[in-house]
Order: structure tokens, then C-alpha cells, then sequence
């Protein structure tokens, strides 16, 4: 379709919308702006020390002679510190921040007790800071996903405590009828959330289950943590971003809710796969291998609900860099999870399990899918709270083009590399280290995917601090990657 | 949709589904077990560590063990962990029944560790099965108990093949170099697994590891095993562990496993060297007048890597050496000649 006909303007100045909507909207905006903002450059903080901690982690591994004097730099202790840093500080970090923005937006009130949200910020961020630093200093509890020794867990549900109280709150003041289905994905997020954390902790460390039973919970935690808490979040934001910035509503509603309840229903059955032949009862294992087939269903009606709205629209990625990132996350999401049903298998996983597949399966989900759906979303939010447009469409493409390919390289190289370190280790005529060491030159792959991911994000940090400080443009019309006039006078 | 009830509803209940599905029903399922026992009561399995043990799973959970090495061993079946030598059997929920946090692991950039413990030089072998073993106790019971031996079943079998008489340092360069020639040769030998001897169990004498080592380690012969640059030390033994977790690769030079100084301490010899001192070579040796001893946790944290030892069958689990009645009755026969081991 011809470019000219493409709504490029900000969608809510759609000619429909009256004046008084629009104000209102300002005005929901700047009433999120101090406690939307603190999540954003906490998480950023994070996501900045998390990269330089995945650096270390990943030159190390192939080269394993790195500071082995010093304890707190162990290969052993950085990389939980990496993975907690990012699930915990980045992720879930800037994920609250946009879901506190579009439960304004979508209550369509203004955002009420502010304070419970910079307090939950406040602990939330000391909850990782004493968690990494026990990490580091040898206080990990040995559980993956969970490493954060129980003093940084207290403050952690203490400050989730304070954000889902004000979730709940908001919902109260809530106007109108209709709730948007983002609503319910991100309800859902909330409340998941604090009953998944806690049923863990519970179940490991306070009335700890039995045996093999903590694996188990374990993983049945860091399973329902990416899909219930990273996965809900991310495909909320996507069902609200899509529609808002083509300025056009869903596809199909019917759709919708049949890709929500399915997807609450298999994905949160899904996460004993991971264990499969291990010391387990055959079922768990093989209820979770069907579970993981099933959360076909949700994949395929969410991509064709997102495909059937961008039908026609998809030109627009040209120019909006929401868009971009977040219909990128949305494929990724697809990619995600045709790839955990493949490495699940019985006949795959034989080779997969116990390699750096699952790696590569780990940051399709979190950074492929979530980041970047999250990435999305702060390039539609934060202009809306400072006012300000960004400053330099070259460094988004930038910023885009590194993260896209940083993370492509990234899953093809542990992919790639994990199979074979697989073929190998399951033949047993070659010894065992010929499969750690075929699985080198891919992880060489991978610290170089990690140079790109971290000027990526070096760019993007770099970026949202000039809009802190108030240094974007001052313009009506936000940023665009591509000049429309040019692309227009160019002809089709 | 309208209203807020149903929604709500719904998402309480998928989790309530999940979370009992996935964790309360099989934790009513195996979430109780009880160590195993022989029909008098002995021959406890396993059995709960205490002490230094403690300690090193701690010090294993602190610094990320699990990040590159699994416990578990897959049937047979499934994988070909047992054809490697990580195990006899697959590993079963009772085996982990006292451990806290359980290890089990989800990568394998180095081996399974579920029986690095049972795959030490017999006499430094602290199996938790021997702890209740009275050897006077009964006369082995319906094959599944091998109540009266020491030594595990799984380090039976190759005393057994030498005679019965597992002179330390005598048969066991014989078993060492014959590993390596008749493995390749054989495979799927899953039935006659049993025979086939564990070099580094059959091989207590340091001559012994030298002298295999040549024939070791670059050939993919010796699957189980690294190729091995070697030290003096027996492998597998609680100072050959030391030496490894100082300098992984002083022992494998293509091993990535991080070397953990931070848990030795280097300091001048006073009057006299101290026994558990490192025997280290080349540019890991420290200075004339100087040695590098293990710190409380690295000692813990080797006490607790020789105690990790699945060798003990299960009766819910079928050995890969064949019955289970064989190695009963077999290993009290190996065990009785051999230097008795600690308690």
C-alpha cells in the first residue's frame, strides 16, 4: 500500500478522538510519569550491569583462567549474578513499569497512591541489590532461578506486595465496562506472580518438599516465571502497542480470549519437560511434554490475531520504532515457543537436555520475545512522560539492528552448538570432553553476539538518559526511523 | 467480557491447577519416601550426611557447581549415561531423599558427578551404604541387599575379575591398560557391563595412573574418562580432587572447568610440610618454602563430592550390571581381602 495512506500520526490525535479525550490522556500520562519513570531507570541501571556481568560470564567460559584467585568473580557466582540481575532487575523491572502504564492508560484514570509504587521500587530494587551481593559473596541457595538468599527474597515479595496492592487498587477506580484484553493479561501477571513466588519459597525453603520433588518445584517456578509472569507481560504490552500505534483495533476479540485462557491454561502445566529423564515419575514429565504441544493453540491464535491486525500495516515498521521492536517480539514469541516444543521431545531432548540449548531456549523467551516487546514499549512511553521525542532515530535503527542481530547469533550459535555438544555426548565411543570442546567455538560465537547486545544496549542506555535529562527533541511529531516524506517521493 | 468475578476466577484457577498438578500430587505421590533397609533393618539406603558433608554441599551451591555439572544418571534407554560410566543404574527419587538443596542439574559442560564419589580408588571410598553395614549381619538377602559388603556393588565387579584379590598396586596396571583396549571393542555392552572394569577404582597405585595415561588420552577409547596429563595422585581420590579444583588444567589441558584457588591458601612452610599439602608440578607449584593447603571449605567440599554415590541398588530400579543378586554375592568375597576401609 502507498505510504500516504498510512495513519503515521500519533494515533491518539486520530480525527475521531475529541480534544477532551486527548487532555485526558496527558493527563493520565503525567500522573504516571515519576513512578513509571523510576522503574524504567532502575531497570536500565540493571540491564547496563547485567550486560557488562554477561560479558564476564561468557569470555570466561572459554577462558576459564580469569580471576580464579578471587572468590566473588567465580565463574559459578557471576553467572547466577548475570541471570538474577536480568530476570529480576532488568526484566521484571521494566516490565512493571510498562504494565503500571497501561493499567492508567486502560483504567482510563488517573494514577492513584504513587507512593506505594516508589516504595515498591525503592525495595524491589535494595531486594536485588542484597540478592546479587549475596550471590557474589557465597550466599546462593543453590536453586535455579531462585538463587536469591532469603533476606533479598523477604524484600523482593515485600516490595511486590506494595505494587500488586496498587494494581488492585487501580482496578477499583477503574472507568467503563469493557475490560481491554491487555487488562487481562496483565491482571493476570499480577496475581500470578506473588502466588508463584511464594509457593516456591514455601515449598523449597520454608516447608521444603522432598528430594527430587525441590527440582521439581523448581523448575516448575522458573517455568511459570517466564510464561505467566515475562510471557503475560510481554504479549499483554504487544495486544495493546500493535493495535495503538496502526491506529486500528485487534482483529478478532473471540480470538483473543481463546489465545488468553488457553495460554493460561497449558503454559502454566509446562516446565517438567526440562527434567525429562531424570529421577521423576514418567507422567509429570510426559504431562508437561503435552502441555508444551498444546500451548500451540495460544501461539497460533495470538500470531494470526497479530497477523490479521497488521495485515496490510506492515510497511509501518519502516518508520515507527514501537512497532518495529514489538512486531519483532511477537515473532520471536512465535519462534520461542515452536522451539521449546521441538527441544521437549523425547528423541530431541535425549541430545538437548543437558546442553546449551536450553540456554539458547532461556533468552529466546526473556530477551528475544519479552526485551524486546519491553524495548517496544519504551520507545511509546517514555516521550509521554518527559515530553520530549527521541532525539536520534539513527541511534534506535542502531539500537535495533544490534539487539536483532545480537540475538539471532546469539540462539543460532547455542542452538547450533548445543546440538552437537549433544550428538557428542550421547556417543559414547568419543570421550567426554570432545563434547565440551565442540561446543567452544560456538560459545567464541556467542561472546561475539554479546559485543552486539551490549552496544545495543550501551546505545539505548545512552539514549534514554539524554531523555531524562530532558534533552530530546521538542516537537509534535515523534520520531520516526525513517524520513516519510523521502520514502514517499521515492516512490513504489 | 464484562465484569471482574470470572476473570478473576479463571486466573486463580489455571494456577491452582498447575500448582496442584505439578507439585501437590507428586509430592503425595513421592514426596515421602523412606531409605531402604534389608528385612533386620540393616543396609540402610541412603542415608542422611552430616558434618563436613553438610558443609560441602553448600560450598557446591555457593560456587555454581551445578551451573556445569548434573547428578543424575538417565536409564539406559533413554541416554547413554550408564554406557559412560556415570552410574550402574539410572538414578531413582530415594536416591536424593536427604539432600537439600538437590543438585540434579541441567547442563553438562563438565561430567555427572551423581557417582564421582563410588568412582574413587577403593579404600578412600566413603560409601553411605557401609555406614549401617555390619558385616556380620545377615547373609545376603534375596540378592536385592548386599548387606554385608563394604564396598559397593558397583566397585565390585572388578576385584571380582582380578581374582578376588585386589593386591592395590599389583593387578591394577593390568586392568588399567586392558580398559582401554577392550571397551572400544564392545560397543553396546550393556549386558556385560558388569565385567568391565572402572580403571579408576581398580587403580589405587599413582604407577598405575601413569602408566595408563599414555595410552588414555587423546584416543576416544577410554569414554568415561578424561584424557589425563597426569598427577600423581589416584584419580578421582579426595587429593587427586584437590589438585583438579586448584588447577583443572594441570590434570586435563582442554579442561574449562574454573580453577578454584580462592579456596586454597598458600603460605610458607613452618617446620615441616603438612600432609594434605598439594602435589603440584610445573607452574602450579608454589616457590621452595612454600606450600598450598586446602581451606575448611575445600575439604568440606571434597568430603562431599566423595560422598556422592548412587552404586547402591535400588529395588525399584534395574542395575545395568545384570541382577542385582550377582554383585551381592559377589562383593562380600571382594570386600573381605581388601584393606579395610574406613568404618
Amino acid at each position: 500500500m502507498n505510504a500516504t495512506e498510512i495513519p503515521l500520526k500519533e494515533p491518539s490525535v486520530s480525527a475521531a478522538a475529541g480534544d477532551a479525550e486527548q487532555l485526558e490522556r496527558a493527563y493520565i500520562d503525567a500522573s504516571t510519569r515519576v513512578p513509571v519513570l523510576m522503574f524504567y531507570t532502575s531497570a536500565m541501571a540493571w540491564l547496563i550491569l547485567g550486560t557488562l556481568l554477561a560479558g564476564f560470564v561468557s569470555f570466561k567460559l572459554h577462558s576459564p583462567d580469569l580471576f580464579s584467585d578471587i572468590s566473588f568473580l567465580t565463574w559459578g557466582r557471576v553467572r547466577p549474578a548475570h541471570m538474577n540481575v536480568m530476570v529480576y532487575g532488568w526484566a521484571s523491572m521494566a516490565g512493571m513499569g510498562t504494565a503500571i502504564w497501561l493499567m492508567a492508560r486502560l483504567c482510563r484514570t488517573v494514577l492513584r497512591y504513587p507512593l506505594l509504587l516508589v516504595a515498591g521500587a525503592g525495595f524491589w530494587n535494595l531486594g536485588v541489590l542484597l540478592g546479587v551481593g549475596g550471590i557474589l559473596l557465597g550466599d546462593s541457595t543453590g536453586y535455579q532461578w531462585l538463587e536469591f538468599p532469603h533476606y533479598a527474597a523477604i524484600i523482593l515479595f515485600v516490595a511486590y506486595t506494595l505494587v500488586v496492592s496498587w494494581a488492585v487498587l487501580m482496578f477499583r477506580y477503574r472507568r467503563g465496562e469493557q475490560i481491554y484484553i491487555t487488562q487481562w493479561y496483565l491482571l493476570g501477571a499480577f496475581l500470578w506472580f506473588p502466588w508463584l513466588y511464594a509457593a516456591g519459597q514455601l515449598m523449597l525453603f520454608v516447608v521444603p518438599v522432598q528430594g527430587v520433588l525441590q527440582s521439581a518445584v523448581g523448575w516448575w517456578y522458573a517455568n511459570n516465571l517466564l510464561f505467566l509472569w515475562f510471557g503475560a507481560i510481554g504479549l499483554g504490552t504487544a495486544y495493546y502497542m500493535i493495535p495503538k500505534v496502526i491506529g486500528r483495533p485487534v482483529y478478532s476479540y473471540h480470538l483473543a480470549t481463546i489465545g488468553f485462557w488457553t495460554y493460561a491454561l497449558f503454559s502454566s502445566w509446562t516446565g517438567m519437560q526440562r527434567l525429562v529423564d531424570g529421577p521423576f515419575p514418567a507422567w509429570m514429565i510426559t504431562a508437561s511434554i503435552a502441555a508444551t504441544i498444546l500451548t500451540m493453540i495460544p501461539v497460533a491464535t495470538v500470531g494470526l490475531n497479530h497477523h490479521m491486525t497488521m495485515q496490510g500495516y506492515f510497511p509501518l515498521m519502516r518508520y515507527s520504532p514501537t512497532l518495529r521492536f514489538t512486531v519483532f517480539g511477537a515473532m520471536s514469541y512465535t519462534i520461542f515457543s515452536v522451539i521449546g516444543v521441538l527441544i521437549s521431545l523425547r528423541s530431541v531432548a535425549r541430545y538437548v537436555n543437558f546442553t546449551q540449548a536450553s540456554i539458547a531456549y532461556s533468552h529466546l523467551g526473556l530477551y528475544a520475545f519479552f526485551t524486546m516487546v519491553i524495548f517496544g514499549s519504551m520507545y511509546y512511553i517514555v516521550p509521554r512522560l518527559v515530553g520530549r521525542e527521541w532525539r536520534y532515530a539513527s541511534l534506535i535503527k542502531l539500537h535495533f539492528w544490534a539487539s536483532a542481530y545480537g540475538i539471532g547469533l546469539m540462539t543460532l550459535m547455542l542452538l547450533a552448538g548445543g546440538f552437537l555438544q549433544g550428538a557428542n555426548m550421547e556417543n559414547p565411543s568419543l570421550a567426554f570432553s570432545e563434547s565440551t570442546e565442540t561446543v567452544l567455538p560456538y560459545l567464541r560465537g556467542r561472546s561475539l553476539s554479546g559485543i552486539l547486545l551490549a552496544a545495543s544496549h550501551f546505545i539505548f542506555a545512552y539514549h534514554f538518559g539524554l531523555m531524562l535529562l530532558g534533552l530530546g527533541r521538542t516537537s509534535t511529531v515523534p520520531t520516526f526511523l525513517n524520513p516519510v516524506e523521502a520514502e514517499t517521493s521515492g516512490g513504489h | 467480557m464484562k465484569g471482574l468475578a470470572p476473570l478473576f476466577l479463571g486466573i486463580f484457577g489455571t494456577f491452582v491447577f498447575s500448582w496442584v498438578g505439578l507439585t501437590l500430587i507428586p509430592n503425595w505421590q513421592i514426596g515421602h519416601l523412606n531409605p531402604q533397609s534389608d528385612e533386620e533393618g540393616t543396609d540402610i539406603y541412603p542415608q542422611p550426611q552430616s558434618g563436613m558433608v553438610e558443609r560441602g554441599a553448600r560450598v557446591y551451591a555457593a560456587n555454581g557447581c551445578i551451573y556445569c555439572h548434573s547428578q543424575q544418571v538417565r536409564a539406559d534407554y533413554a541416554a547413554d549415561d550408564i554406557e559412560r560410566k556415570w552410574g550402574d543404574r539410572r538414578s531413582a527419587p530415594r536416591d536424593y531423599i536427604f539432600d537439600q538443596p538437590v543438585f540434579l542439574g541441567k547442563m553438562r559442560m563438565g561430567q555427572d558427578l551423581a557417582n564421582i564419589g563410588a568412582r574413587a580408588p577403593a579404600e578412600q571410598q566413603s560409601p553411605p551404604p557401609a555406614g549401617a553395614a555390619t558385616p556380620t549381619a545377615s547373609p545376603a538377602q534375596q540378592g536385592a541387599a548386599p548387606a554385608p559388603s563394604p564396598v559397593p556393588p558397583g566397585a565390585s565387579p572388578s576385584p571380582v575379575q582380578q581374582g578376588g584379590a585386589p593386591a592395590p598396586s599389583g593387578s591394577s596396571p593390568a586392568a588399567g591398560s586392558s580398559s582401554p583396549a577392550t571397551s572400544p571393542g564392545s560397543p553396546p555392552p550393556k549386558a556385560p557391563a558388569a565385567p568391565t572394569p572402572k580403571v579408576p577404582l581398580a587403580s589405587p597405585s599413582p604407577s598405575a595412573i601413569a602408566n595408563a595415561g599414555p595410552a588414555a588420552p587423546p584416543s576416544p577409547t577410554a569414554a568415561a574418562m578424561w584424557p589425563m596429563e597426569t598427577i600423581g595422585e589416584p584419580m578421582y581420590s579426595a587429593a587427586w580432587h584437590h589438585v583438579h579444583l586448584y588447577s583443572p588444567r594441570s590434570i586435563n589441558i582442554d579442561s574449562n572447568m574454573p580453577s578454584y584457588r580462592f579456596l586454597y591458601e598458600k603460605r610458607r612452610i613452618s617446620d615441616a610440610r603438612s600432609a594434605d599439602a598439594l602435589q603440584l608440578t610445573g607452574s602450579d607449584a608454589p616457590p621452595e618454602g612454600w606450600e598450598v593447603v586446602p581451606t575448611f571449605d575445600a575439604k568440606c567440599l571434597v568430603a562431599y563430592l566423595m560422598s556422592l554415590n548412587q552404586s547402591h541398588p535400588l529395588k525399584e530400579v534395574r542395575s545395568a550390571g545384570g541382577a542385582p543378586a550377582a554383585s551381592a554375592t559377589a562383593s562380600p568375597a571382594a570386600a573381605s581381602p581388601s584393606p579395610a576401609p574406613a568404618k
